[in-house]
């Protein structure tokens, strides 16, 4: 049992790691982004995509304002690059408009005059 | 003043006596309705209305209407629901007396279950069978090959071995071999018949959506076989697949796999895949040095096309075809066999060496069809057809066994309600022909110490030709979402055993929010395929002996089982519990404890049956982690040449711990695995020469599995390590030294031959 335990530990170990250096990373930043998403799966598209762009450690979407938080590395990325990435995915980013293609590809229910629901 | 009171008080009372009036005549009457796709707006008769957590509830009438009490209520939310519809809730406010209510189509197959990505594994608590859905994310947690390897992480789905030489894989559901509960794909029979002992390596885990295991006895639609659960597995779909996906692994063993799937899209409503998986694996090693290989050679192609015709609310058509290639080779590890050549004198002096291969050739078609009533949302109808051709051929030392089997499957469902959804049922034809041609040819050496004075030939024939008309009704009694009710019968020829009857019955009732509780009881039935089942026996020196015709294997199956959600540490934890008991009326029983030499097959006479006790328990301690324990405990007993004894290889209990771990958006994901296996009961030793005798249980042990995923934008990287700690059976061949000698047995395994293994890899996504 001691050899499983000790097997464990290093995951618990990486676990606080995890929790500690979130805390510790510098030239971080955050910016609020207003986009055009209308719902819980655009939330969704949003931050999956969003979360796995270079520099980006945060996404966070609140569907009814629309507008995303990003916390990111200043170094690494920049908020034009942000909005940028935003419209990439098919949804306005405050003055940039949706890459036209990637919001064709968007599900009725993610478009813009899609009805509330 | 004193009139003045009396007003004051008639007033008082004229006041409370037209306030509760008010309160006893409060109802709140309204229609459902849809909103039809040329923009008008349709009711719907038949649809529930509830107050949530209660039993007050009514249906609406032939013009969509209903009349609902507001009394007593406290909880003043309205639940909305109809099949083909989505549920609806609605807050309604106290005073609120009109109500109209739209509903909206559900845009799902009927029979498919959503499956929601975020969640590994989980228990579905819409299904009133107790179903656990493994989902993409869940077998992502280990690098799961095929589906021999894709239930590490799942308490209910033992993988045990069948032998030491052939690689062959076997799972068990409830105790009992795999082959009691039914495989399918996508609904269709899938690992039967031949493909019993290899079959679930004809499945790569990279092609594969999600996998739903049933305890207990299924649906009478899906056939008559699923004894002690269903194993269904849903592979990828062209219509929302990745354009590309591209899984490449390695392991230390050299073991190497490619998987590559490609969807497109051609139109809105036609798309196709195709699916390609190589696996590679010629590294031949022998760490335990019994001179044996400890793991067989393989190369498997397998390629898969698929087709689907998806027109909504009008018509679902799938068309499938898979063709699969694979050899083994195993045995010793100077074995060649072009070189081999068969030498008494050789036998004598223990130099003869020993090989297996077997060759397989797999085709499967299928072509599934759905018809949908415009409409009718509840209404469905659908036709399943499939073929399978599979050709193996075949050598174990010398015996040989050659096998062909050619099936075919047809199911025609209806589905619909009697005046309302709380009555639905389903009814139709099914038929299913087996056409099975097996050739084993088995060489036994006489002896007078080890030299050979003479052979024996036992050429056994085995062909059976099975054709199987039936029909099937089952019926769903819905009662507020509650309490539901399942009861299915069908009826079946066949052309072998005669006309038999499968009754089976699911109940589902909501205790509270929280708390559900199921429970089950039905029947199934089976042909025992002994020699595809059994290979173990092939790769062993054990004679075959069949003392009688096999009979259709018959056995009753008893579930309950409860899923209590609650909160712990502030998050969501649940626990379930469930004890199923598997009864044999009749059962093929193959005794490999009568004699070290042979193998008898009979009819059971007297009892056999399962019963496991599982409880498992799931929460998340600190925020992304989540824990896993479970603890099975299994009492399996067969009457084995008259005597009630524990079942040979099934551990007396499982235990299983898993921890895992994401970080935020799971850029990194931490899994482990620990499974703690209990005793098992070896078979019989006693007539062994003492220099061979093995021990008469199984130590306890322990495996441990671990695995880091990180995952990129268009990639995934994993590392992982199976058997960490290394533990491995250390005699699975007995008299190894002599592979040609009567007491050769390579089916002695009950754990690891290989040790530790490290692997990586790499899932690249292109969408």
């Amino acid at each position: 049992m001691k050899k499983v335990f000790s097997l464990f530990m290093p995951v618990l170990f990486i676990i606080l790691m995890n929790n500690c250096t979130y805390a510790q990373k510098k030239n971080k930043e955050e910016i609020k982004i207003k986009t055009s998403a209308v719902c819980s799966m655009c939330k969704d598209r949003i931050e999956q995509n969003l979360a796995f762009e270079k520099g980006i450690s945060d996404v966070s979407l609140d569907v009814s304002s629309k507008i995303v938080t990003v916390k990111y590395n200043s170094k690494k990325t920049n908020p034009d690059k942000i909005r940028l990435a935003i419209s990439k995915i098919g949804y306005d980013a405050d003055e940039v408009p949706a890459d036209k293609v990637a919001y064709g590809k968007l599900p009725a229910c993610c478009k813009k005059d899609a009805p509330k629901h | 003043m004193k009139m003045l009171n009396i007003k004051i008080v008639i007033i008082i009372l004229i006041i409370i006596i037209i306030q509760a009036n008010r309160a006893i005549s409060q109802f709140i009457t309204g229609t459902v309705y849809e909103i039809t796709n040329d923009q008008k707006k349709s009711s719907l008769p038949g649809a529930n209305v509830f107050w949530i957590n209660t039993t007050i509830g009514v249906s609406t009438d032939d013009k969509g209407n209903f009349k609902i009490t507001k009394k007593n209520i406290n909880d003043f939310r309205l639940v909305v629901s109809f099949l083909g519809y989505m549920n609806d809730t609605i807050k309604v406010n106290k005073d609120d007396t009109k109500l109209d209510i739209q509903l909206f189509t559900e845009n799902k197959q009927i029979g498919e279950i959503n499956i929601k990505e975020n969640n590994g594994s989980y228990i579905s608590k819409i299904n009133p069978r107790q179903v656990q859905v493994i989902t993409t994310t869940e077998l992502y947690k280990a690098a799961c090959c095929n589906l021999s390897e894709s239930f590490e992480t799942n308490a209910s789905v033992d993988v045990s071995y069948s032998d030491a030489v052939s690689g062959a894989k076997q799972i068990q559901l409830l105790g009992l071999s795999g082959v009691y509960s039914q495989i399918q794909t996508e609904n269709i029979p899938s690992v039967r018949g031949l493909a019993s002992s290899f079959g679930l390596n004809y499945i790569p885990g990279s092609w594969m959506e999600s996998i739903q295991i049933a305890k207990g006895t299924a649906s009478v639609i899906n056939g008559y076989e699923s004894t002690t659960g269903q194993i269904n597995v849903e592979y990828k779909k062209p219509a929302n697949s990745e354009h590309l996906f591209v899984n490449l692994y390695a392991n230390s063993n050299q073991r190497l796999e490619a998987n590559i799937l490609s969807a497109v899209k051609l139109t809105d409503k036609l798309s196709t895949m195709v699916m390609l998986h190589g696996d590679d694996f010629r590294n031949k090693f022998d760490r335990n040095h019994d001179s044996f290989m400890d793991q067989p050679k393989v190369t498997q192609y397998n390629i898969f096309n698929r087709w689907d015709y998806i027109n909504n609310g009008k018509m679902v058509s799938r068309f499938g075809i898979k063709y699969l290639e694979e050899k083994r080779i195993g045995g010793m590890m100077n074995y060649d066999k072009n070189t081999f050549v068969l030498d008494t004198a050789a036998i004598r002096q223990a130099t003869q060496n020993y090989g297996i291969e077997i060759n397989t050739k797999r085709t499967e078609v299928f072509w599934k069809n759905g018809i949908m009533f415009p409409g009718k949302p509840y209404q469905s109808l659908g036709l399943i057809l499939s073929g399978v051709n599979h050709e193996q051929t075949g050598n174990y030392g010398i015996n040989i066994y050659d096998a062909k089997e050619k099936s075919m499957y047809a199911n025609l469902i209806f589905q619909s309600i009697i005046v309302n959804t709380n009555h639905k049922y389903s009814v139709g034809l099914s038929y299913i022909l087996d056409d099975y041609k097996e050739n084993y040819i088995q060489t036994i050496f006489n002896y007078s110490g080890f030299t050979v004075t003479g052979n024996t030939i036992y050429n056994n024939n085995f062909n059976r030709q099975e054709s199987v008309p039936g029909v099937f009704a089952e019926y769903t009694f819905n009662y507020m979402e509650k309490f539901t009710v399942i009861a299915g019968l069908r009826a079946d020829y066949h052309n072998i055993y005669g006309a038999f009857l499968t009754p089976r019955l699911h109940l589902r009732y909501y205790i509270n929010e929280s708390t559900i509780i199921r429970a089950s009881v039905g029947k199934g039935y089976r042909t025992a395929n002994v020699i595809a089942e059994n290979l173990s026996i092939l790769a062993s020196q054990r004679k075959l002996v069949f003392l009688e015709t096999t009979k259709q294997e018959q056995a009753w199956n008893y579930g309950i089982n409860m899923t209590k959600e609650f909160k712990l540490f502030n998050r969501k934890a649940e626990f379930d519990i469930d004890i199923y008991r598997t009864d044999f009326v009749n059962q093929v029983i193959v005794d490999m404890d009568s004699l070290t030499t042979e193998v008898f097959v009979y009819n059971l006479k007297g009892k056999s049956y399962s019963n496991c006790y599982q409880v498992q328990f799931t929460f998340e301690p600190v925020k992304s982690l989540t824990v896993l324990l479970a603890y099975r405990i299994n009492d399996v007993k067969t009457t084995i040449n008259n005597q009630l004894r524990e079942k040979p290889f099934v551990n007396n209990y499982k235990g299983l711990v898993t921890l895992s771990y994401a970080t935020k958006f799971d850029k990194w994901k931490f899994d482990i695995t620990g499974q703690f296996n209990g005793t098992a009961r070896l078979p019989e030793q006693k007539k062994m020469p003492v220099s061979l005798r093995r021990a008469t249980k199984t130590p306890e042990y322990f495996i441990l599995n671990a695995q880091i995923t990180k995952k990129f934008k268009y990639y995934d990287i994993y590392l992982g390590g199976e058997n960490l700690t290394n533990f491995t059976q250390n005699d699975p061949i007995t008299q190894w030294q002599r592979p040609f000698h009567k007491h050769f047995d390579t089916s002695m395994v009950w754990g690891p031959i290989v040790g530790r293994v490290i692997y990586g890899g790499i899932r690249l996504t292109i969408k």
